[in-house]
Order: C-alpha cells, then structure tokens, then sequence
C-alpha cells in the first residue's frame, strides 16, 4: 500500500472511532444510558446497527469470491429474513420494549424462572464469546497473507480500538461508530463495483457482462428445485434461512440490544424493517461483485491462484516446483482460449447473432471446464505441498482486484471497508457479552444487596474487556488451530435451535412453565450434540429441528409434571 | 411490575396508515425482488 492509502485507511478508521468516542464520552453516566444509550436511537440508527452487527469483514472478503466461484444462489439464503423481521417486529419487539429489559434473557426469567433464563444466557455467551474473536481473525489472516501484515499485531490493534471505543462509550458509541462504518462500506463497495465495469474492455459494456455471466451460469438467483444436498434453493432460504434469521435477530443479544436501543417500539420496528428491505439488494449488489469480478478476468489475465503466501509455498518445493510450473503454463494458455471465447460471445451478441453465440457459449464453456480442472490440479498439488495449508482461493480474489487494479487512496478505503466491517460485528457482540454477563450473571447472583448504576456501569465496564481480551487471546490461538474455527462455529449453530426454541414456548405456549421448558432445552440440546456426532444432518436443519424439539418436548413435560404452585406464583411475581 | 411505554404512536406507523401495511410492504418488496431475480436469472441465460 501506497502513503496514501495508509493516509485513508488510518484518517478513516481514526476519524469514526475518534468522533464516536467523542461524542458518547457521557454514555456511562447511568445504567440505561451505557447499556442501551439511553433507548433513544432513532429508526435509522437502529437499522444501521443491525446491519453493521451482521455484515463481517468475511461478508466483503468471501462473499465476491463465492459469487465468483460459484455464481449468486447464496443470495436464496437470505429470502427468509424480511420475513424473519416481519414476525420480530410483530411479536418479540412489543414484549421487550414493554417489560423494558435491557437483554432477551431477562425476559426468561419474568416468563419462567431463573434457571432457563441462565441456561440460554450460558449458552449465549459461550457461543458468542468464542465466536467474536474469530471475526477479528480472519480478516487479520486475509490482509496478512495478501499485505504481508503481521497477523498478531493486526488482531491486537483491532482488538484494543474495539475494546477502547465499546468500554468507554457503551451501546451508544457502538450504534455512533457504526453509522460512520456502514457509511465507508457502502461507498467503497459502490466505487469498487463501479470501476470493475469501468474497467471491462472498451467493448464490454454492463449488459454484455451480464450477459457472459448469465450464460455461464453464474446468475442462478433462484432455483424452485428443492434437494436435500442442494444448501441453496429457494426452499431451503425460506425455511433454514427463516429459523437462523429468526434466531440471529430475535434472540441473539448481539441483535436484540440493537432494537432494544430503539427510542419505542415505532422506532425499533422501523430499524428492523429497514434491515428486512435492505438486506436482498445488499446481498445481491456484493454478490454482483463477484460474478463482475468473474467476467473481468475473462478478459484479464488470473493468477493460477489468489492465494499468494500458498502459491509462493508449492512454487518453492523442489520436488513440486516443475509441474506447479506446467500448470501454469497450461493455465495461461487456458487463458487465452477464454478470453478469445469470451470476446467472441460479447461480438456475436452485439451482432445479434443466435448461431455464432451458441458456438461462442460451447467455447467459453470448454474453456471453463479446463480451468477447473487444472484448479482441482492446482488443489491436489497445493495439499500435497502442505495437507493443512487452504488450497482455496475464493477469500482472495476481491482483495486481490483491489490491490492490483484500484487507484491509490482507494486501496486504503477499500481495506477500511474490510476493517470496519469487522469492527462493527465485533464490536456489537462485544457489547453484548457485556450487557449480558452484568444483567443475567452478575445482577441475579450478587450478594451486594444495593447495587448503584456507577458500579453496574464499572462491572458491565470490566465484563466487555474481559470478553474482548478473551477474544483477542481466542483470535491469536485460533490461528494456530484451523480445527477449532470450525468447531466454533459448528457449536454456534447447534446452540441457535434450543435457544430459539425456549424463546418460542416463551411467545407461543402460554400455558407452559419453567420446569418444563428448561428440561426440554437440556434434553434437545444434548440430544441436538448426539445427533450432531452421529449422525449427518447438515448443520443448517438443526436450528429448525432443535426449535421444533424444545416447543413439543416442552408440551409433553408439561402435561407429565405440571408446575408447582408455589413456582408459579414465584413465576407471576418477578 | 415495570411500567409500559407502549403509547398510541405506536399503534400508528409513520408514512403508512397501519402497521400491516408496513409488513406487506417488506414482503411484497421480497416478492418483487424475487420475481426480478427469476427474471434476471432466464433473461440474461438465453
């Protein structure tokens, strides 16, 4: 990166967390005013952290290279969140706004009892505090390996921005630093799509793109077809899509306290819909990124890999060296032939020829069939080189365009939209696991009789660096353990389910109590890890089945031993 | 108990005259999204 960039990159980064810091420098003057700023975030505050919590650095790095790899079907996964939002903001929104609870989990214990609303907190943090550490990692993992960036020092210094801003100012300063961060990636994903098009041959226009694209079969958006193995159809957006959605943003505190910030239920409903209009032609327009990243290396020449540290590893094997260097040189040729194939498509398109583009499709087509096989080559050579090294590229080509072909000055802003968005998802779960170890761990068991707002705000205060080193410390671990990444986000997904299933019975089956639920969760939830073992459901189905799991075995314990009634009265007074 | 904000602005949305109508709006967007995308999908296939 050029002077300039760093100039961007850093006066962008230090400019939003300096301003936000700034002015949220008296957040923490009461409990209400740290936890939730003061619950006087308007409509579009509210919508704007929603969609900066959610959208990771992974989402600008990986999303492009899916498309380009694989074509726009992952937007179908998104097909079940409007109406996810929908059903947030007519039955969840009211109830936390009325019971004015500061997490999801409170609610729990004013709907049952102490115990369950300390399991699906547990839960939470566990799966949460595991996970936020690794949205510092890996984008650390991908600058480092394309700048040269040590990944250490990248993750520390992410680590303590984020920790500095989110301990000082609370919720506000996360919603304030967001708005200047969803703001940086917006603009800096729009120019980036924009030069990509400008950057096609003089010959190529938009539609032409388009065009090569959708005859190549990278506009597959929507498939009716439904197959189990298939993850992304229609189908499996509305239902697999739906649950996780419904999960993420109904009962994951991360979400929860973004809406929960809303100045009343008006405003919090509005910010939740905005995201559920938002978030498809989001998706879409990134994912169009990646399939115009596709179509301008049809015409420009592509490295045999985007992943620049794994490819200067085979090249520098002696004994894989000379037919990593036949490889290439098949991949060139290869290269070649498509761009050939491809110009002659846009030609026979714009002369409107049907005869000429069928022969032209054929071509492009074959040519596309070589390149993968030598990609799959390429992969063989790459875990024979190194069996743990990610002989995957995908992550990489996004950045790579911007490196190679942006402008200076641009670099450091599109690396700032990589930064900012990871700073944004960390810095909202961190948030989160603050508010929630003070409200539902320290608050219900502490001994101090009198707690002052100055000391729930000192302890919440200590709770976030704590989870925030703890995150650092887990991001700087995991690199070292590829196994663990995995597990940690295979463990999220198996939590998501129960979770979702306590808060169901909670809304839905009025007439079931404490008891019954919490040994409904535990069961689905050990059943949910058995299963997981055992078996080989995909890991998207269990949020749908451990839902369905908790509200039936919830029903069943309930007519097998019926509450207490000094529990419920327990129940009805808190 | 906590005291309720719930206040009659909430019961009526800003720009629409109910809150069913904010709700179609977002599922009707998403119908109309999808119906573009199957069209981008066959259009730009042929």
């Amino acid at each position: 990166m050029s002077a300039l960039d760093w100039l961007v990159l850093t006066g962008t980064l230090a400019f939003i967390i300096g301003y936000g810091t700034w002015r949220t420098r008296t957040a923490g003057s009461s409990l209400d005013g740290y936890l939730l700023g003061g619950r006087q975030t308007r409509w579009w505050g509210v919508g704007l952290s929603i969609i900066a919590t959610q959208a990771s650095a992974i989402t600008f790095l990986s999303t492009p290279g899916q498309a380009f790899a694989d074509g726009m079907r992952f937007i179908q996964f998104y097909f079940g969140l409007p109406v996810a939002m929908v059903l947030i903001a007519i039955v969840a929104v009211p109830i936390y706004h009325r019971l004015r609870v500061y997490t999801a989990y409170e609610y729990l214990q004013r709907r049952f009892d102490k115990r369950t609303r300390t399991l699906a907190a547990g839960l939470f943090l566990l799966q949460r505090g595991l996970s936020n550490g690794l949205s510092l990692y890996a984008p650390a993992l991908v600058l480092s390996a394309i700048l040269g960036w040590n990944t250490t020092v990248t993750v520390c210094l992410l680590g303590a921005a984020i920790i500095g801003y989110t301990v000082s100012g609370g919720t506000r300063a996360v919603t304030v630093t967001q708005q200047g961060q969803v703001a940086v990636i917006f603009s800096g994903m729009a120019i980036a799509g924009y030069l990509l098009v400008h950057y096609l041959p003089p010959q190529v226009g938009f539609a032409d793109a388009m065009h090569v694209a959708g005859r190549m079969g990278k506009l597959n958006l929507v498939d009716f077809n439904f197959d189990w193995q298939n993850r992304y159809n229609f189908w499996t957006g509305m239902t697999g899509g739906l649950f996780l959605a419904l999960s993420y943003f109904g009962t994951d505190q991360s979400q929860v306290q973004r809406y929960l910030s809303g100045q009343s239920i008006t405003q919090s409903r509005l910010g939740l819909l905005m995201n559920g209009l938002i978030k498809v032609p989001m998706q879409f327009g990134i994912l169009l990124i990646g399939v115009l990243l596709f179509v301008f290396y049809l015409f420009q020449p592509a490295p045999l890999t985007f992943n620049r540290p794994v490819y200067e590893k085979v090249m520098s094997n002696p004994a894989l060296s000379a037919e990593a260097r036949q490889l290439e040189s098949q991949h060139t040729e290869v290269q070649a032939a498509q761009q050939e194939a491809a110009t002659a498509l846009v030609a026979a398109r714009q002369g409107q020829d049907a005869q000429l583009q069928a022969t032209a499709q054929q071509r492009l087509q074959t040519t596309q069939a070589a390149a993968s096989g030598l990609r799959k080559s390429w992969e063989a050579l790459v875990k024979r080189a190194d069996p743990a090294a990610d002989s995957k590229d995908t992550d990489y080509v996004f950045i790579s365009f911007v490196l190679r072909y942006l402008p200076r000055g641009l670099v450091g802003l599109l690396v700032a939209v990589v930064l900012s968005a990871a700073m944004s998802s960390a810095a909202g779960g961190l948030n989160s696991l603050g508010s929630t170890t003070l409200i539902d761990l320290y608050r219900p068991f502490t001994r101090r009789q009198h707690c002052t707002e100055a000391h729930l705000v000192r302890v919440s205060r200590w709770a976030t660096v704590g989870w925030g080193t703890l995150g650092v410390g887990f991001a700087l671990f995991a690199s070292r353990m590829e196994n663990l990444i995995q597990a940690v986000n295979i463990l999220g997904s198996l939590f998501y389910g129960t979770i979702l299933g306590i808060f169901a019975v909670a809304f839905f089956q009025k007439h079931v109590h404490g008891r019954a639920v919490f040994w409904a969760a535990v069961v689905t939830q050990v059943a949910t890890v058995l299963a997981f073992w055992l078996t080989d459901i995909a890991y998207l189905w269990y949020n749908i089945l451990g839902c369905f799991a908790v509200m039936l075995l919830a029903e069943l314990l309930q007519k097998l031993m019926p509450e207490p009634v000094e529990a419920m009265q327990e129940s009805l007074a808190t | 108990m906590p005291h309720s904000t719930h206040s009659h602005s909430d019961n009526k949305p800003p720009l629409l005259p109910t809150w069913r109508a904010w709700y179609l709006l977002v599922l009707g967007a998403l119908a109309a999204e999808i119906g573009v995308f199957v069209w981008l999908s066959r259009w730009f296939a042929t």
